[in-house]
């Protein structure tokens, strides 16, 4: 049983951290802004969690369960604003322009 | 397995520091920052210093980062003179001495660490079971309070040269929701920071970096209104912490006959009281430094 | 024993690396950018030299602690003079 826990965690991280690997790429390889921020937002979300479920199967421990959701819930919630904002500035470029030409 | 981890972290933190220092956008300059800033955090934990490492991540990298990005666009590109090689050799040759003559350094120094066997000797007494709170708020809290002081007068620069304030937008519709999460968090999150300084990686230090984080965020997307970082109440937080740390140093010269000597057995509270203060001033102070005090006339 | 040499390297290759991009430009946010990466640098140097069989020395992590919260203050007072600086240019 508790090796197969173990396993379970194991590949749990693994694919986070796969998830991860995948997003970096991306950043890398893809042409433009947005596809960019498309797989970075989606792909960092899914591999925190994902390696975050794998770290709280591994220690077993409430309160470290709880941190680790913490985490992962600021990491979606950060991610997905910034993407957002990010994306926004591209669009209708408001601020950062205006100190820009100011 | 661990010291390859190592070795990898290593020479990313020099690559990504290499890429901050010489990278010619800005915006990416900075970005390098933030990342060298984190993967030196991820170092410093594997060093065992977690209380270290969460003040880098998130003052020396957040906080930093975040004044740095606020200046990239104020402050203009010098004209890039090409320097003559021979310069540069210099130059280069002059970093690789220090950094030989450092790395010799460490390397042949022998002597037995002092330090250790003083603090385990004498933490019990302390009030604090985290020897890093422990040193900072008891040991050398001479150290910290001068600290104070040096935030203060920094501070008291940056109102007297009165930097432009970061202008703030409408964010759009996902900003409500974001900052309905973030606030309650920041706030519980340096509670438990604060609180966990006592026995565990924490403190003051990062209690107060991660509030002023999370008011700089929502006063940059204009949640909070810009007519609470218009008040004075703010600044007089900022001092407060001093004024508390300064006031608690004297009354304690006048109970126990030594500065900042805490009447025995009653550490704790004393130490509780002046990181608490310590907190809310910290994150003041952070606050006003990114924001800038007023309006300029 | 690798991993502490692999770090030590580290500090002495940030406090070079800041020390030449310091030597070799004018830009001032970059200047201040390359006094941040220093004291990083020099942070690290502490930190390493404090490890020990029973965990890191906490003095020298309270020095590393303090160093930090200072340097975001010189970090502001600096950002905000070259600021000043730049607009006084254009008028």
């Amino acid at each position: 049983m508790t090796a197969f826990v173990e396993a379970l965690g194991l590949a749990m991280m693994l694919a986070g951290t796969a998830f991860l690997v995948v997003a970096a790429i991306g950043v890398w390889r893809l042409p433009d802004l947005l596809s960019r921020l498309h797989v970075l937002t989606k792909a960092d979300t899914a591999g925190v969690a994902l390696i975050a479920i794998g770290a709280a199967i591994h220690v077993q421990d409430v309160a470290a369960t709880l941190s680790l959701a913490l985490c992962t819930l600021l990491v979606a919630v950060s991610g997905a604003t910034t993407g957002h904002l990010i994306a926004r500035d591209q669009f209708n470029p408001s601020v950062a322009d205006a100190e820009e030409g100011a | 397995m661990l010291p390859v981890f190592d070795v990898v972290l290593a020479a990313a933190i020099l690559v990504s520091a290499a890429l901050a220092l010489w990278v010619r956008d800005r915006i990416a300059a900075v970005s390098g920052f933030l990342v060298t800033g984190l993967l030196v955090s991820l170092s410093w934990l594997r060093l065992g210093a977690p209380d270290v490492a969460l003040a880098e991540a998130a003052i020396g990298a957040g906080l930093t980062g975040a004044l740095l990005l606020r200046s990239a666009h104020r402050i203009p590109c010098a004209p890039s003179k090409a320097l003559p090689p021979s310069l540069w050799c210099a130059a280069g040759a002059l970093a690789i001495a220090i950094s030989g003559a450092i790395v010799w350094t460490v390397t042949s120094f022998g002597a037995a660490p002092v330090y250790p066997s003083l603090v385990a000797d004498n933490l019990p007494e302390s009030g604090a079971q985290n020897p890093v709170t422990a040193v900072l708020l008891n040991f050398r809290a001479w150290d910290t309070l001068l600290e104070i002081a040096v935030l203060f007068v920094a501070l008291t620069v940056v109102i007297m040269v009165a930097p432009a304030r970061p202008r703030t937008a409408p964010l759009g519709p996902l900003v409500q929701p974001f900052a309905r999460v973030l606030l309650p968090l920041t706030v519980l999150i340096g509670g438990h920071l604060l609180w966990q300084g006592g026995h565990a990686p924490g403190g003051a230090f990062q209690a107060g970096a991660v509030l002023a984080g999370g008011a700089i965020a929502l006063g940059l997307s204009g949640v909070i209104g810009s007519k609470l970082t218009r008040q004075n109440g703010l600044a007089l937080l900022a001092i407060a912490g001093l004024a508390i740390f300064a006031l608690a140093a004297l009354a304690a010269e006048v109970l126990t006959g030594a500065l900042l000597g805490y009447p025995a057995g009653e550490a704790k509270t004393w130490i509780i009281a002046i990181e608490s203060a310590l907190t809310l001033s910290i994150a003041a102070t952070l606050f006003l430094l990114f924001f800038g005090p007023a309006e300029r006339h | 024993m690798i991993s502490e040499y692999a770090f030590l390297a580290t500090g002495a290759g940030l406090v070079g690396l800041a020390l030449l991009r310091l030597a070799t430009s004018a830009d001032l946010l970059m200047r201040v950018l390359g006094l941040n990466v220093l004291a990083v640098g020099i942070a690290m140097l502490l930190l390493v030299s404090g490890m020990g069989a029973s965990g890191t020395d906490a003095v020298p992590q309270a020095f590393v602690l303090t160093g930090i919260v200072v340097l975001v203050g010189v970090t502001a007072v600096l950002l905000a003079l070259a600021e000043r600086i730049a607009e006084d240019r254009d008028e």
